[in-house]
Order: structure tokens, then C-alpha cells, then sequence
């Protein structure tokens, strides 16, 4: 596309939030999900099965003189195409139909879609005259199993359906998908965040310690492989003895001990000093690296031929007493294969790899003299994230190895019986489909079996859905699998190149503090792409092979790496970068591969791999942004199809990864490039600093005039706020729901609340708020609320909970099978039924939909057969009943109506059925609210409309706070917020609280000036109880205010009697089981120290588990009483009248018993 | 000997007498809000401060200023705050109105649950005289005389066959108050026939529909007060201000308002009517109040020069009352209900003592 370039404008603020609406609008917030899934749905997976070997079958019969041997036959299988269909589903009755996602939550299903492969089939036969026949069978689509598929990804059914096939299949379409449907229930795949392969670390070692510096590098061919980790460690002087100085040793897969390295360059072939010192130094005019080489050499001197290096490494190896013809050729095959996999595992690598070793040593010498600092490990850089893609890869590459061995397994089995196989047969569909399942389904990543340390626990989370913003922020979530006890800080702690991918305010607090993370807003998680043309290209800018060229080129040139493998050296770096940025920017290699130029060290560095963190930004040319009014134009034009990857492909945009981002220089603003700056060698541009932002601080306004951890407080709690979670709630039977009655967008909005459709699904209110000191209920945290306006709806909510049962088949002793039934079960044919009402059981024994219930009665009256052939029913009186009870109540604690009763049939064809039960919750003391900078409170009385202060317009507050709230916290964004909400609802606009722009207070004061009120928001109020002045004014204006969903109602308990448990018949605990509140150590210190012993006793004894025994007064041990015949004895000690009758805990009862059963007798002498 | 009253002329040195009728707007909060109720507060002076029921009838007065159907704007001179209180008090949460309390739900298919559309439908203002029924007792029976009765059904459908895309071609999609159908009870419709009972406003939007849905359902309005529940409230809102006194210090010369002085226009509010006090005019500028009612506290800074020329204050006993109706009542009578409302606490009071007089109290109602 042409444009005309020299007259067209430069753009400005606002042009672009044109370009950032236009990056959404195409992405949408869970791109990264989406692109990952595709990626492994299109690619990986077939990878994985085209990198499965061939199986061979040979039988092996068993011998049969009867029958000659005349023909040979050898079987193979190869694994072919793989084809996926759309989500199907086949009912228990075996109909075959569509699956759509909201009918997979309602009914427990598995969103899944079947996959099939091509297998061949090849026998080759060999008769007796020694005739090769081969016979090929291709077996068309075979039914492998069923995998998940991620919502809106290609493959879902819902891809590219319009906002009304959406709402019509009973969809939200705000909902972006990016999770997956297992047994009903919504699972996210958490990114995992892990350190990069294939690049050299070198670390200086805390002293004292053996070693002064270590190199590390975990080198893997692919990313699917495990990594081998290397080793190669600088030890202290005096640690070698009979060498002077500091020696390298370098660890050697499956070696045991650590090698000295110049072993290693023997062992590769490499045998005089000179060879080594020129791999290692390249030239020789640095004397003091020569030095430092030096006592390496020395150590290695009695190794002096490439056989005996070998031999010293095999006879380290893991099997001992063999010959060393076979050491030589295990350490042979060591270094080919185990070392250094990703510079080459085929044959002649030697000088790759020494050049490799070389350029590690040279690395870690550098290091220890001083000559580049040592690599930082929190450098955002070195991290790559696992998204669902890479994640599901490692799983089904696992479970594709699992069904090719049982495949094998099963036809050699046949085989060896002599009997032919089936392929399809063969090939067992659950692996596939439960091994995925179970893993979405549980969180634990990795198969159980291979390696019990490698299952990651957590992965697979169910997604949070209490409020829109939540769910969002769960799909960008970011995990560090490091132990949450760590003590160390650093992992934790922001990094400067975190800037624009991962959020500064939002992190958990506590133990997962700095470990869990969540992606900025533009955040981009690179997908892969093939490293082959970047290869191509290189080759055709003659970039010279390391094969082929002298040692001494080297210093003067410079090294190129490609996902961190050394393919060569180029001559004229700064032309090879620039046409590799170009092509980069016209989209003719990958846009996310990045060109990183280490003037410094000489090295041009490209990756292409998955996981890395990108972010785009503007690029600039001659101090002048690239794109240009007339883009803008373009995108703001509806007609036209110019769009985000347009942008992209003209080279107005690119992707940097955090590593490039060292690279470059940025302008923090449009208003920093002008020509007359100092600084004039930009070369991008930010597109705009709020974006450096993830979801949930996306929500605050004014987050840069808060103190930075009250961000960080509002971020976790804007996730526990209620208000629309999402617009198809009521087709849902979500396990816990609420919903805001009227929720209001703010009045104050940050331009990205945008595209986190904020506005359309808010969760909260515009509040009137005065900040003041009012009758004293609203001290430490806790708030006024005007009772009036919660009469007319002010906060409240509707809560759902559904509560969800089957028909279980069960099975008698005698092996019947008998079902569960849904029915209202009568008191006289069924055993086992409460004690509570089963009045409000329709026929089916379901409440019908508009049922009010209360605590404890019976939502869902079902019954469970009894073996009436049971031995056990000794009882009389047990004869009548026919069936057990096992019918469903409500929570004790909970109220409400029915709203819908769903009945439908599960996976398995049972009977199948979902209660939502709804109720209001009205604001009332105790329940709590948040402003939007970590300013939470509980209610501490509601006060009616005329005991509220009032202003000289009659305007009373919803909300009180407290001033005290304010100076320690500092959340001066609060106060500002208040001030343009203020403004806002005057001019009956939005105000714009978006961070890092040029509004200020004097300006929005000004504003609020003009329509008369006060400059700074305050107001002259009366006393509603005196109706006098007060003495200071109040700052007054509407905050939004979120509800949270803690409220009393769900905590309120309490117990004076009630159950216990059945062991030590000690009192229940927690409030879903009615039990006890705990006295604690601390408080029974507490009674200790005030001397009030029988309190404790009380609280301790009478009210828990007191117990009566009596105990024989000569051995001390329990005796034998009656007390309906009143006779007492003592068996052991022939004793009928000493006894005596003692009151002890019932858990010490249970002590002394089970001691007594280890043959220690507790006396207890009276 | 009988003494002089305070509020006798010339019986205060001036700035007690100021700090006695004024409280004073300092620059960032006001001071001397406290009434000085005591009668023998000013007895260091010589001076009665008790009540008297003679200078009350002689000062009091009320001014009305502003009349529509909605808003009564008057002027209560010579009140204590708390009387004045009072009053506000009253017609928030003591004045009663009718509005929806039982609702019977037939049938609602709506999107909306059946609480939050009753809740809707109670905040309904109704417009019946409340004075012409009972309040009900909790076990009364419902009869003409405590409850009025309305009734909903509306049902949404499609008025033709798909029109096409965007097009709303929807009957009874949007239920609004005029939907509320009044049915009369025993001889209501007689009682009433002057001014039948409905719903004040009739674009007040209840619930939205789509085709196919629909809301069946019989509401029953009760007598209440606002203390029970905001719908009962009879006013949107009722609240008073205190008159501002504005004294000015000194008078400006020419010069120094050429100097810009007093008027600091780049600093002043650019609305005029957000002006509270100005300049005139002439050849000697002389200090004027532009809006003598206006509210003050908000316009004292701006003036950054004026700040220590211009005195503000409020005069203790003015009120300037402002009650807004919701549309049961007229707001004037709402104002008469309210003080009847005292009256009969009052009276209710003197009773209850006088039978602690005669020893024959017994426990309050």
C-alpha cells in the first residue's frame, strides 16, 4: 500500500487508541490461548505422530513341529494422517450428534471432538526360497479418542459465529472462550512459566565455596524433549592438586562425575592446545585469557590422544567392567548424543560442539575476570511460558508413546498366539481421551506412572466466573512452578523487563506473592514458527558455516545464533539486521521472530521458539513514527478492511520480545520524538503506558496517583466484586452465582475498560460518598450505609447455588444391578429419612420451579435400594423398609426460591439433575464493600435517609467512609476519582481516569468550579439527627463502589448444642456441619493466666466430650459396670466394691484404650 | 425586676450578638454552629436568653418563595434548627403515602426474577390520598378502606411476521406504570371517582419483554411510613439550608480594583450565576450582592483576594425549606401533614405526662 508519506500529518493521543481498539478488536483478550490451541490442533499433533517410529512385529511362535516353517512373515505399523471432526457426541443410546458447549455444562458433558488416523499396515513375507513380498494395508481413519477442544478456538463450533448464533446456541457474547469444557465443569490451562533452553547462563557462586563461577545451559533439540542440563563449573585455586590456578570440569550426560573440559575437546577430536586454545580464545592476542586457559591444560596433560579421552569419560560412565573398546565407543556415542543435543546429534558434530564448548568456556573465563557481568536469572528474557498448546503437546505426545506401546503390545501378543490382529482393534480409545480428560480434569499434568516427580499439580484450574473481569484475568494468568515456600525474594520480585508484558499491580498477596502473574493488556505469547527460511535466509547472506572457517575470523566478525544454536559467523552484521527487521516488517519471515544485535559481544541472536513474550509498539524512523494520519484514517473507516495485521504487515507496528526490547530505543510518549530532543536515536515508540497494565488493574482509575500495593490490594479484590459475571447467566446452573440487581458502568472509566467490556457487564455502583467522621460506626474500616437507598435497591444481589444429583446404579452381593431412584420417598417403605420437611417434592421427587424453601428441607428426594437379602437386617423392626433415603437438602443456612430444575440424562445415559435455587441478599451490617483502590469495608450500621447528613441541595450520601482510611493508604486516586465522578455526573459525560495522561486535579477542579460547587469537592453538610451545620465540610461525590461476596449471612454462626464427631464425640467443626467455635491454645492460656480453672474445665470438658467411666479402685484400669442392675466388678481383681465412679474426656477414654491395646496399661488411680 | 431579652435590640455587644444569630464561615470550615439554648447563658450580661412564647409569635415567619405541582421553595424565620429538623425528619421517614407491598404473582416468564420486579413495582409512587385510608394491620383482613388493588397482565409478542433485521416490531415489549390497572374495591370507584387511583408518572419502565414472554399479576398497595421502607417516603427529598449574611469588610478604592485587587477574574468562577457577590459598576465600585439567596461556603475561595473583605455567615433562625414531592400529595400539604405529624407527637407527649402527673402511667404505645 502506497502512502503519500511527505504531506501527511503526524498522529496524535488520541489516533492511538484508534490503533490499540483496532489490536483488539482482532485479538481479543485471549489471543494466547486460542493461537496456542490452534497451533497444537493444526501442527503438533501431527508432528507427534509422524515422529512415532514404525512398529515392527516379528512372531514368535511358538514352536509347532506339526507345521513347517516355510514362510516368514514381519509385520509393521506406521501411524499416517491425523483428521479431527467437529465436537460430536454420541448418546448411551448410540445417536451421534453435534455437541455445543453450553449443552456440555448442563448436562456434565465433555466438549471434545473425535480425532482419526490412517494407520498402514505392511506385512512382509518371506517364503522359503527367500522371496520378499510386501503387502500394504492402509486402514482409513481409525477412531483414535476424543480431544477437548478449547471454546472459539478453529476447531469449536462456535468459531466465527456472529453475535446472534451466539446468543442464539445460548452463548454470552462477551465470552472469548480460551477454556475448556470437562465433565461440565469450565477449566483453564494456566501458563507455566519456565527458564529457556539452548542459552549459556553463566552465574558467579556465593563464597566460599569449591567453585568461583558456574556456565549452565539445558540444551534440547525441541521443545518437547526434555532438556539436558550441562554444567560447566570454574573451581577455586587449590581445589586440583598439582595445578596452579583455576580449572574448568563440565558435567556429560549419564557421566558421573564431573570432566575436566579439556578432556572433552580431546575426547571431540580436538587434540593439541593450540586446537583447543583456538576454539576457546579464537586469537591469541589476549594473554590474560590464555592464562587463564592454562591451568586446564595443565591438568589434562597426562590425556594427550582423543582414544584416551574417551576412555576417561566411558569409564565414568554408568556400567562398569567393560571392555574399553565399549567404553570408548559409550563415551562416543555419549557426546554425540547426550551432549550439547541441540548443535547436533547426528554424526560429525565434533566441531560444532567444540566450537559450542568453546564459546562456554569463553563465556564463563569472561565472567570470572570481569570482563561482562553475570547473567541475571530473573531476566524476563530468559523465561519462556507453556501455554495450553505446548502443555497438551507434552501430554498427548506422552499418551501417543503410551498407545503405540499397547498397540505393539496387543498385536504381538496376538501374534505369538498365531493369530492374526486388527489394527483397529489395536488401537485402545481410552488412552487418548481419559488420559487428556483426567489431566484437564484434575490439574495434574504429566502421566502418574513415568516419573512420579514430573506430574505439575494446578495446571488445569476451573475457571473463575464471579465476576466478568475475574474470568478474564484467569485466562491470562501466568504460574511459576517454584516451591511457594521459597524463601528467596528474587524470583518474586518485579523486573524491569517486565515492563509491558506481565502486570506491576497484579499478584496474589501471601505465599504465591511475585510467582503467580498475569499478562499486561497487549502482552503477545509468541506461537513458533519454523526456524527453516530464517536458515535459508542466512545461508543466502552468506553467513559462513562454522565448518568452514578459521578460528581467527572469528573476533573480528560476528557470531550468529538461532534459537540459541551457533550456525555461523557474519561479516557485515549491521546490513544482515537490517534486511532481517525488513523482511521481519513486510511479513516475509514471521513477525514474532526476533533479531536481537549484542553490539557488545559481537553476536546476532534470532529466535523463532514458542513462549516468548512479545509486545508491539510503534516503530520509528528518523524521529518520526512510521504510521501516519491517513492509517488512521483507514482504520477508523468501517468500510475499509485495514485492519490490526495490516498495521503489521506494513511495517507500522512490530512484536518485541523482552530480549530485542534491550535493543532498541523507546520514546515513552508521541510528545518525546520531536526533533528537537536531545535524544533523537529512537527507534520505537510506546503506543501507549497504560497498556503496561493487565486486566484487573485495567479497572482502576487513577492507579498512578495510588500508592503502588493499594493497586495491587484492588486487583485481587476486583475479582471478588459481583455485578453481571456474564449475560447468559440465567442458561447456566453455575455452583455459586451472584448478581448485581442494578449495576452501573463508572463514572469514571480508563480507556481500557473498553475492551474489557467493563462497561457492558459492570460490577458495581456509583455510590454518593462523603468522607467523613459521622456518630462513630464507621470506624477502622467499617462504613455508613443509607438505609433508604438500600430500600430502593442499592446493592443488592441475587445469589444462585445449584445443587446437582444422578441415579447411581448400584449393585447388590448377589450382582443385580439396581438404580437409584428420583422419587418422593414415604416414611413407611423408606428407611434413613431426616427429620425434615418433604412436603415441597413434586411427583418426580424434584421441587417444582417458585418453591420457596428454608434451611434444611429436601430439594431433591431420591432413594437408594437395600439389599433386602442381606444377612445384616437382624432387626425386626427394619423388615418394613424396602429403601434408604439419600435425598438432597438445602444448606441449613440458606433460603430461597427454586429458579429452575433442570432433568436430563449424563455421559453414562443416567438420570441426571440440576436444582438452582436463588435468593436476594440486601445489604445489612457486616457485609462488605470496596471502593476501586483497595479501600475495603464492612458495613457498620445503616442509617434511614434522614439521620444521613445532607448537603444544601438535599443530597444525602449512600456511604460513609471514614477520613482515617485515607492518609496512611494514601490512595489518592480514590479522592481524585470522587472529583471527576463529581464532574461526570454534572456534564452527564464519562470522565477519563486513564493512567499515565495528561489530566490533572487543577483542571478537573476548574471544571467543578464552574458549575458552582467547591473546586476540591467539598460541601457544607447538616447533621441529619440535630439538623445543625457540622464543623467542616465533607468531601462529598459519587465513588464507584464494589460489592464483595463475603457477607454475613454467609458467615453469621453459632451453636450452643449440636453434633459430634464419632471418634472422639468431641463437637463438629465448621458452620456447613452446625459446629462448635473453637477453644483455642491461645485461649486457654489466656484462661490459665487469669486463674480461672474451672472455666477452662468447662469449656474444655463439660461442653466437649465428658464422659463417664468407672474405674477399679486397686488396678486403676476401667471396670465392668451395669448400672441398670446396679452392679459394679472388676474382673482382674475379683473386686465388686471399690470402684469408683470418674468423669473423663471421652478422647482420653479413647487413649487409654488404644494404649491398653499396645499393652501399656494407664492406671488411674483414685 | 425584669431582665432585658438577648434578642432585644442593642442588648449584645455587637460580635456576640454576630456569633449568637450567625455562625461564620471560616476559610475552610464553618464555626459557631452551636445554637446557645441555656436561659441563663447570657446572664454575665445581664441578659434573659429563655424561650418565650410571645417573641416567638411575634418573629416568627414564613415566606413562600417557589410553587409548583412538584417543589414548595419557603423561608421559616425565627425557628430553632431542631423544630426546623424536625420537620425535615418527618416528611423523609413519618408523612405516609400508599405504595405496592403485596404482590401476587401469576405468572412472569419476564427475564426479571419475581423479587426484584416486585421490588420494582413497590417503589411505584402511587397517586392516592393516603389521608383516606388505614394503615393495615398485619393480621387485618385486606378491605376498601387499607388496601388498593392493581393488576398487570401484559404479554409480548410479534406484531407481523419478521420485518426484517433491526426493525422493532414488538408489541408490549417495554412494561411501563400506564400498564398498572386499577381495580376499584367496594366503593372505591365511588369514593374516588374525582381522581382515580394510578400510578403518579406513566413512563416509568417496570420490566422488558421479548416475544413469548409475559407478566400476570394482582398488586396490593398499603398505607405505610418512609421509616418502614423508602417507598413510602412522600418526598424525594426535603431539606433546608441556612440564609448566608454576607458583610463586607471594607470598601474597595478605584485603583485597587484596576490593580485587580478584589475581583481576581482569571481566578472566579466564568458562570455568572455561579457569582455570589460582585462589583458594580461606576465611578466609586461598590461591593453588591448579586444573589443574596445563593449558596456561599462553595464561592469563598476563588476570590483568593477577597478573602479577608468579604465576611460570610449564615443566619441561625432562617431557613430556606425546599420540599419536593413524589406526587402522592401536593408539597404544600405535605408540609401541613408533617407539622400535624408533630402536633400529635407533642400532644401524644403532654398526655403521656400528664398521666405520669396524675401517677397513672402506664407503658407507651
Amino acid at each position: 500500500m502506497e502512502f503519500d508519506d511527505e504531506d501527511d500529518e503526524e498522529i496524535n493521543q488520541e489516533d492511538c487508541w484508534a490503533l490499540i481498539t483496532a489490536y483488539f478488536e482482532e485479538k481479543g483478550l485471549v489471543r494466547q490461548q486460542l493461537d496456542s490451541f490452534d497451533e497444537f490442533i493444526m501442527t503438533q499433533m501431527q508432528e507427534i505422530v509422524d515422529e512415532a517410529p514404525q512398529l515392527e512385529l516379528v512372531p514368535n511362535q511358538q514352536h509347532n513341529p506339526t507345521q513347517q516353517a516355510n514362510s516368514e512373515r514381519v509385520y509393521a505399523i506406521s501411524f499416517g494422517q491425523i483428521y479431527l471432526s467437529k465436537p460430536t457426541w454420541v448418546e448411551p443410546d448410540g445417536e451421534t450428534t453435534a455437541m455445543f458447549p453450553n449443552e456440555a455444562r448442563l448436562r456434565n458433558l465433555t466438549y471434545a471432538a473425535p480425532i482419526y488416523m490412517d494407520i498402514t499396515r505392511i506385512t512382509k513375507t518371506t517364503d522359503a526360497d527367500g522371496v520378499e513380498e510386501t503387502e500394504e494395508e492402509s486402514i482409513p481413519k481409525v477412531f483414535l479418542g476424543q480431544v477437548p477442544i478449547m471454546l472459539r478456538s478453529t476447531y469449536c463450533m462456535l468459531a466465527d459465529s456472529s453475535d446472534k448464533e451466539l446468543s442464539d446456541l445460548g452463548e454470552c457474547p462477551y465470552d472469548q472462550g480460551g477454556y475448556f469444557v470437562i465433565n461440565g465443569s469450565e477449566k483453564v490451562l494456566i501458563a507455566q512459566e519456565k527458564m529457556t533452553n539452548n542459552a549459556v547462563y553463566v552465574f558467579a557462586k556465593k563464597q566460599p565455596s569449591k567453585y568461583s563461577h558456574v556456565a549452565e545451559l539445558r540444551s534440547s533439540l525441541d521443545n518437547s524433549r526434555p532438556a539436558s542440563s550441562m554444567f560447566m563449573r570454574l573451581l577455586n585455586a587449590g581445589q586440583v592438586k598439582h595445578v596452579n590456578g583455576q580449572t574448568m570440569h563440565c558435567t556429560v550426560p549419564y557421566i558421573r562425575s564431573e570432566v575436566p573440559v579439556v578432556v572433552i575437546f580431546r575426547a571431540l577430536g580436538f587434540v593439541s592446545d593450540r586446537d583447543i586454545l583456538e576454539h576457546i580464545v579464537c586469537d591469541f592476542s589476549d594473554p590474560q585469557l590464555m592464562e587463564k586457559v592454562r591451568p586446564s591444560l595443565e591438568e589434562a596433560r597426562d590425556i594427550q590422544t582423543k582414544s584416551v579421552a574417551l576412555d576417561y569419560i566411558g569409564k565414568r560412565g554408568p556400567t562398569q567392567g567393560v571392555t574399553q573398546a565399549k567404553r570408548i565407543e559409550y563415551a562416543k556415542q555419549c557426546l554425540q548424543k547426550e551432549m550439547l543435543p541441540h548443535v547436533g546429534i547426528k554424526e560429525f558434530c565434533e566441531t560444532k560442539k567444540a566450537y559450542f564448548l568453546g564459546y562456554m568456556v569463553h563465556k564463563l573465563l569472561m565472567s570470572a575476570m570481569g570482563g561482562r557481568r553475570p547473567d541475571d536469572r530473573d531476566h524476563y528474557a530468559q523465561k519462556r511460558l507453556d501455554l495450553a498448546g505446548p502443555l497438551l503437546g507434552q501430554l498427548f505426545r506422552q499418551l501417543f508413546r503410551k498407545l503405540s506401546k499397547d498397540v505393539q503390545k496387543f498385536a504381538q501378543k496376538k501374534l505369538d498366539l498365531g493369530q492374526d490382529f486388527s489394527a483397529i482393534e489395536a488401537v485402545k480409545q481410552k488412552t487418548i481421551s481419559s488420559g487428556l480428560k483426567y489431566a484437564l480434569a484434575t490439574g495434574n499434568w504429566g502421566q502418574q506412572k513415568s516419573a512420579p516427580g514430573s506430574v505439575r499439580a494446578g495446571v488445569s484450574q476451573v475457571l473463575n466466573r464471579l465476576t466478568f473481569a475475574s474470568t478474564l484475568s484467569h485466562l491470562r494468568r501466568l504460574n511459576t512452578p517454584i516451591g511457594r515456600e521459597g524463601k528467596l525474594a528474587k524470583p518474586r520480585q518485579l523486573h524491569n523487563t517486565h515492563w509491558g508484558m506481565v502486570c506491576p499491580a497484579e499478584t496474589p498477596e501471601g505465599q504465591a506473592v511475585g510467582l503467580v502473574k498475569n499478562l499486561a493488556l497487549m502482552a503477545y505469547i509468541s506461537v513458533g514458527s519454523a526456524q527453516e527460511p530464517v536458515l535459508e535466509f542466512l545461508e543466502e547472506w552468506s553467513v559462513e558455516n562454522l565448518e568452514e572457517i578459521q578460528p581467527s575470523a572469528i573476533p573480528a566478525s560476528t557470531k550468529i545464533f538461532v534459537n540459541g544454536a551457533w550456525v555461523g559467523i557474519h561479516h557485515d552484521p549491521d546490513d544482515l539486521v537490517k534486511t532481517l527487521r525488513s523482511l521481519r516488517r513486510s511479513e516475509d519471515i514471521s513477525a514474532e521472530v526476533s533479531v536481537v544485535r549484542d553490539i557488545q559481544a559481537k553476536e546476532l541472536r534470532i529466535y523463532c521458539d514458542p513462549g516468548r513474550c512479545c509486545r508491539p509498539i510503534f516503530i520509528v524512523e528518523d524521529q518520526k513514527l512510521k504510521i501516519r494520519k491517513s492509517h488512521i484514517r483507514k482504520l477508523n473507516d468501517q468500510e475499509d478492511e485495514f485492519s490490526w495485521s495490516h498495521c503489521l504487515a506494513n511495517g507500522l507496528v512490530e512484536y518485541i520480545d523482552t530480549e530485542e526490547e534491550e535493543t532498541v530505543m523507546i520514546a515513552m510518549n508521541l510528545s518525546d520524538l520531536r526533533p528537537d530532543n536531545y535524544m533523537y536515536r529512537y527507534t520505537h515508540c510506546e503506543i501507549h503506558p497504560s497498556m503496561i497494565l493487565g486486566i484487573c488493574a485495567s479497572i482502576i482509575p487513577f492507579p498512578d496517583h495510588n500508592q503502588s500495593p493499594r493497586n495491587t490490594y484492588q486487583s485481587a479484590m476486583g475479582k471478588q466484586a459481583m455485578g453481571v459475571y456474564i449475560t447468559n447467566y440465567q442458561l447456566r446452573m453455575d455452583t455459586l452465582a451472584h448478581v448485581l440487581y442494578y449495576p452501573q458502568k463508572p463514572l469514571g472509566i480508563t480507556r481500557s475498560m473498553k475492551y474489557l467490556h467493563f462497561r457492558e457487564l459492570p460490577s458495581g455502583i456509583n455510590a454518593t460518598v462523603a468522607i467523613a467522621c459521622y456518630s462513630g460506626y464507621n470506624q477502622e474500616d467499617s462504613v455508613l450505609m443509607n438505609q433508604s437507598s438500600i430500600d430502593r435497591g442499592f446493592f443488592r444481589s441475587v445469589f444462585y447455588r445449584s445443587y446437582r444429583d444422578e441415579e447411581r446404579k448400584m449393585f447388590s452381593r448377589t450382582g443385580v444391578a439396581q438404580s437409584e431412584h428420583f422419587e418422593r420417598p414415604n416414611r413407611e417403605t423408606v428407611n434413613g429419612m431426616r427429620n425434615c420437611s418433604y412436603d415441597k417434592l413434586d411427583e418426580d421427587g424434584l421441587v417444582p420451579p417458585g418453591t420457596r424453601i428454608s434451611g434444611d428441607d429436601i430439594i431433591i428426594g431420591k432413594t437408594a435400594p437395600i439389599d433386602t437379602q442381606a444377612e445384616d437386617r437382624l432387626d425386626a423392626s427394619q423388615a418394613r423398609y424396602q429403601r434408604r433415603d439419600s435425598s438432597t437438602p438445602l444448606r441449613s443456612s440458606e433460603a430461597g426460591y427454586v429458579d429452575q430444575v433442570l432433568l436430563t440424562t449424563n455421559g453414562e445415559g443416567r438420570k441426571f439433575v440440576k436444582v438452582r435455587v436463588r435468593s436476594v441478599r440486601i445489604p445489612q451490617i457486616g457485609d462488605k464493600f470496596a471502593s476501586r483502590h483497595g479501600q475495603k469495608g464492612t458495613i457498620g450500621i445503616t442509617y434511614r435517609q434522614e439521620d444521613m447528613p445532607f448537603s444544601c441541595e438535599g443530597i444525602s450520601p449512600d456511604i460513609v467512609v471514614n477520613p482515617h482510611a485515607i492518609p496512611s493508604r494514601m490512595t489518592i486516586g480514590h479522592l481524585v476519582e470522587c472529583l471527576l465522578s463529581k464532574v461526570s455526573s454534572l456534564t452527564g459525560d464519562e470522565g477519563d481516569a486513564t493512567p499515565f495522561t495528561s489530566v490533572t486535579v487543577d483542571e478537573i477542579s476548574r471544571l467543578l468550579q464552574n458549575f458552582g460547587y467547591q473546586k476540591r469537592g467539598f460541601e457544607v453538610m447538616y447533621n441529619g439527627h440535630t439538623g445543625r451545620r457540622m464543623d467542616a465540610a465533607i468531601f462529598l461525590g459519587p465513588t464507584y463502589y464494589q460489592r464483595l461476596k463475603h457477607m454475613v449471612d454467609d458467615k453469621i454462626h453459632s451453636r450452643a448444642r449440636g453434633p459430634v464427631t464419632l471418634l472422639t464425640r468431641q463437637p463438629m467443626e465448621g458452620r456447613a456441619r452446625d459446629g462448635g467455635l473453637r477453644f483455642g491454645e491461645m485461649e486457654r492460656d489466656c484462661m490459665i493466666s487469669h486463674g480461672v480453672a474451672a472455666i477452662l474445665k468447662e469449656r474444655l470438658m463439660d461442653a466437649s466430650d465428658a464422659f463417664r467411666v468407672h474405674v477399679c479402685d486397686l488396678c486403676g484400669m476401667i471396670a465392668i459396670a451395669n448400672l441398670n442392675k446396679g452392679t459394679f466388678e472388676c474382673r482382674g481383681c475379683r473386686n465388686k466394691t471399690k470402684i469408683s465412679q470418674i468423669f473423663i474426656p471421652y478422647a482420653c477414654k479413647l487413649l487409654f484404650q488404644e494404649l491398653m491395646a499396645m499393652q501399656i496399661a494407664p492406671r488411674m488411680m483414685t | 425586676m425584669a431582665m432585658r431579652h438577648v434578642s432585644d435590640p442593642n442588648a449584645l455587644p455587637a460580635h456576640l450578638e454576630l456569633q449568637r444569630t450567625q455562625l461564620s464561615l471560616g476559610a475552610d470550615a464553618p464555626t459557631h454552629t452551636a445554637t446557645v439554648e441555656y436561659a441563663g447563658a447570657y446572664a454575665a450580661h445581664d441578659l434573659d436568653n429563655s424561650f418565650s412564647l410571645a417573641r416567638f409569635r411575634r418573629d416568627f415567619r414564613v415566606a413562600l418563595h417557589h410553587l409548583d405541582e412538584e417543589l414548595i421553595v419557603f423561608d421559616l424565620v425565627g425557628i430553632d434548627c431542631a423544630i426546623a429538623n424536625a420537620f425535615r425528619r418527618i416528611l423523609l421517614a413519618e408523612v405516609p403515602t400508599m405504595a405496592i407491598e403485596k404482590v401476587f404473582i401469576l405468572n412472569n416468564t419476564s427475564m426479571l426474577q419475581d423479587e426484584v420486579l416486585a421490588h420494582r413495582l413497590g417503589l411505584l409512587p402511587i397517586r392516592a390520598d393516603p389521608r383516606k385510608f388505614h394503615s393495615r394491620a398485619p393480621d387485618e383482613d385486606a378491605n376498601e378502606e387499607n388496601v388498593i388493588s392493581f393488576r398487570l397482565k401484559v404479554e409480548c409478542s410479534r406484531q407481523k411476521p419478521d420485518t426484517g433485521k433491526g426493525s422493532n416490531d414488538m408489541v408490549n415489549d417495554r412494561v411501563t406504570s400506564a400498564m398498572l390497572q386499577w381495580i376499584p374495591q367496594g366503593d372505591q370507584q365511588d369514593r374516588f371517582s374525582a381522581q382515580p387511583i394510578r400510578p403518579v408518572h406513566d413512563d416509568i419502565l417496570i420490566a422488558k419483554l421479548r416475544p413469548g414472554q409475559e407478566i400476570e399479576l394482582e398488586a396490593w398497595c398499603e398505607k405505610g411510613i418512609g421509616k418502614t421502607h423508602a417507598k413510602w417516603s412522600p418526598v424525594c427529598t426535603a431539606s433546608y439550608r441556612l440564609l448566608p449574611a454576607i458583610t463586607f469588610a471594607s470598601t474597595p478604592r478605584a485603583h485597587e480594583k484596576a490593580a485587580g485587587g478584589w475581583a481576581d477574574d482569571e481566578a472566579a468562577p466564568r458562570r455568572p450565576t455561579a457569582r455570589l457577590f460582585d462589583l458594580a459598576e461606576g465611578e466609586r465600585p461598590t461591593p453588591l450582592v448579586t444573589r443574596p439567596r445563593g449558596c456561599s461556603m462553595c464561592l469563598v475561595r476563588p476570590y483568593p483576594n477577597w478573602a479577608d473583605k468579604v465576611k460570610l455567615g449564615k443566619i441561625r433562625d432562617h431557613f430556606i425549606f425546599s420540599v419536593e414531592t413524589t406526587g402522592a400529595l401536593p408539597p404544600e400539604v405535605l408540609f401541613q401533614e408533617a407539622v400535624k405529624v408533630l402536633m400529635q407527637k407533642a400532644s401524644d407527649i403532654a398526655s403521656l405526662l400528664k398521666d405520669v402527673a396524675a401517677g397513672q402511667a402506664t407503658a407507651a404505645p
